[in-house]
């Protein structure tokens, strides 16, 4: 028993893998579906403006619309300006840009005095239909709704216009997601492990006293990772359109996005290598860089539910990108975006190669 | 301290390495003639290693020259000529788990502009029969086998085994003996780095004996023997301490070792004779007698006060 609990003590992985894993998935975890803090983001244009004062201000009626919405506590309500003359596109770009739901409300002008004479109003919800929380959503703006317009007959209704030009389920958001998410493992374990492995088995050593240079072994083993990403991105996408018949696009962002992306991964297990002695340590600094990584930059759901101070930390994610980047290139079909981020991967992976093949102690000075 | 030939391969001059407040290698100096086997004598932690992996251009010498083949260690340029004519066999090495006997030497072949035929290896080190197994399922021997293999592929001048019978069993430890004897007939100069006095004794032409980073003694096994190792001595088996008092009184001074045997020291061929004369007349003669040279275990006890075990450690 004494015996066991020591090698247990000694062995990193085995700590991970039985106190720091199950800490970090109930840290992870409660932060993200935990206590009910989470909130819907909804963005509301106010268009009932009282232009007799200056600068025009929102009427107090509609105010205080807007003030019941938020006071729910349900929504986490961010503001359009009424300046804005295409509120849609601009929810569009800016929920993408910040990583919200794309769900706007429009208390339309005229609210106020409509409603003081007591004739009907819509205020108009636009929302994606496939989007997983727009039943729950669209129930509470209605009951606020109505319980704003008080009792009698309903003059005070919520239009839903369906802002959904494609119909992307599950799996279609899913499939990039594990495409970013086997880059990362297979990067970063394979950099990681090889390096850790191969030192304590002295081939690295070895390798040492041959004619072979570092940067020519550094470029062998990241044109190996590449190969593997290769293989294993066709399985996933075959298993995707067969199984699930998930239509995603491959062209030259993808392509570039994930040359990049199997870059940059076994980039950062390089750097992460000059930090472990051997195969143990590796692993275990290997399971603490890519389990936190997969799970906040958005691989297997959408970062919209998590916390604000989690969506902060996702965007410093190398994950982050490249999973935002195959979904605009595969599923969104948004080439501009797609591009912004294959730049900002491959941005990432040359600066994580280049710090790994400085770092990296070759000899055994 | 050259050996059979005068042409050095290796010479080194007042080297030193010092990490931080540890003095590695203290201001060492030798040379290595062109087909020798020069074994490099010590405990662990006597600066053997380190000594080696600067001159396989892997350490940076703090103080100090040295070169091999020629070229300048310490010169960035001179390091690339060297890589590629020398081989290495690094201590406690192993080659890739999952390549199979054949491949591994093929994977490390690749490593240089031109390398020699995987087969002619595999015969060299007597592994035709394990030629497409996986590494991970050879034993321990035979994986040392691949390792010397690996060493010669780009068919070296000079190979440095560092330790490379350390854990083997007797037998394996005689297969690796077996083919340094075979690179020596090559022509091959060999570097050996072991704390085993016995294969120092065996297989060098010459031998350095370092401790704590300075070299201590250096001469061929015989030269150290004689200069260093004391007097041979007269060993009568079993015969216990009754047998100490049916000694001769004029006998040199006798000791009764473990297994009760008597050590008896003598100095030349008369003394022999004339112990066996006076043990001829008492009932000793019965029991086995044997002449003992001293090894280089005696050399090293002399010159420190201390025995190396066979892991390696100072007792």
């Amino acid at each position: 028993m004494k015996g066991h609990v020591k090698s247990w003590f000694r062995s990193r992985s085995t700590i991970f893998w039985t106190i720091a894993f199950p800490v970090l998935l109930i840290l992870l975890f409660g932060s993200i579906f935990g206590g009910g803090s989470s909130k819907f983001d909804l963005y509301v244009q106010n268009q009932d403006l009282n232009v007799s004062v200056s600068p025009p201000a929102p009427t107090q009626l509609s105010q205080a619309y807007v003030k019941a919405l938020g006071d729910t506590g349900a929504f986490n309500v961010l503001t359009v300006s009424a300046d804005v003359s295409d509120p849609l596109s601009f929810v569009r770009n800016d929920a993408r840009l910040h990583n919200r739901g794309q769900r706007l409300l429009v208390v339309p002008s005229g609210f106020n005095s409509t409603l003081s004479i007591g004739q009907p109003v819509n205020v108009t919800l636009f929302m994606d239909q496939t989007d997983q929380a727009s039943a729950s959503l669209a129930g509470i703006v209605s009951a606020v709704t109505s319980a704003f317009a008080g009792q009698g007959p309903p003059i005070l209704n919520v239009q839903q216009i369906s802002i959904v030009t494609q119909r992307i389920r599950y799996i279609d958001f899913f499939i990039p997601g594990v495409i970013g998410m086997t880059l990362l493992t297979s990067g970063v374990f394979g950099a990681v492990s090889t390096n850790g492995r191969y030192r304590e088995l002295k081939i690295i050593k070895k390798l040492a006293t041959t004619p072979l240079s570092k940067v020519e072994w550094i470029l062998g083993m990241i044109g190996y990772q590449m190969f593997l990403a290769a293989i294993s991105i066709t399985v996933i996408l075959a298993v995707g359109r067969f199984v699930f018949n998930v239509t995603a696009t491959i062209d030259i962002y993808t392509i570039a996005l994930v040359a990049a992306a199997a870059l940059l991964f076994p980039g950062i297990g390089m750097v992460l290598a000059n930090f472990v002695k051997d195969a143990d340590g590796a692993e275990a600094a290997a399971n603490a860089i890519t389990f936190p990584m997969m799970f906040l930059a958005g691989t297997f759901w959408p970062r919209e539910t998590m916390p604000d101070f989690l969506k902060t930390a996702a965007g410093y994610l190398p994950l982050t990108y490249v999973n935002d980047g195959l979904r605009d290139a595969m599923i969104y079909l948004d080439p501009a975006r797609a591009l912004n981020n294959t730049i900002i991967t491959l941005g990432l992976a040359l600066l994580f190669v280049v710090l790994g093949s400085v770092l990296m102690n070759w000899k055994e000075e | 301290m050259l050996g059979s030939s005068q042409e050095p391969i290796v010479e080194v001059e007042s080297l030193t390495k010092k990490y931080d407040t540890l003095l590695a290698v203290d201001s060492i100096s030798f040379q290595i003639g062109k087909g020798n086997v020069f074994a490099f004598l010590g405990p662990n932690g006597a600066g053997k290693t380190t000594t080696v992996e600067i001159l396989e251009c892997l350490r940076t010498p703090t103080s100090g020259r040295a070169t091999v083949l020629g070229y300048d260690v310490s010169q960035r340029s001179a390091q690339a000529e060297i890589r590629k004519r020398i081989g290495v066999l690094p201590q406690d090495f192993n080659a890739i788990d999952r390549l199979t006997v054949r491949e591994n030497i093929d994977y490390f072949g690749a490593m240089f502009d031109s390398s020699l035929d995987a087969d002619e290896l595999i015969e060299l080190v007597d592994l035709k029969e394990k030629r497409d197994e996986q590494f991970k399922k050879l034993s321990g021997g035979l994986k040392q086998r691949v390792g010397l293999a690996v060493s010669l592929v780009n068919d070296p001048q000079l190979v440095f085994l560092d330790e490379p019978t350390t854990g083997l069993d007797p037998k394996a430890r005689r297969d690796v003996w077996k083919i340094v004897e075979q690179l020596k007939r090559r022509g091959k100069t060999i570097f050996l780095t072991t704390h085993y006095m016995d294969e120092a004794e065996y297989l060098a032409d010459t031998v350095s004996i370092i401790d704590h980073g300075k070299i201590i003694a250096s001469g061929t096994p015989g030269q150290l023997i004689d200069s260093h190792g004391g007097r041979k001595t007269l060993v009568i088996r079993g015969i216990g301490g009754e047998g100490m008092d049916l000694l001769p009184r004029d006998l040199p001074k006798a000791e009764l070792k473990s297994a009760g045997d008597i050590h008896i020291p003598i100095n030349n061929g008369a003394d022999v004779s004339r112990i066996l004369i006076a043990i001829g007349q008492t009932s000793l003669g019965t029991h086995e007698i044997e002449v003992r040279r001293p090894t280089l275990d005696d050399v090293f006890l002399n010159l420190t006060g201390r025995r190396v075990t066979e892991e390696g450690e100072l007792a």
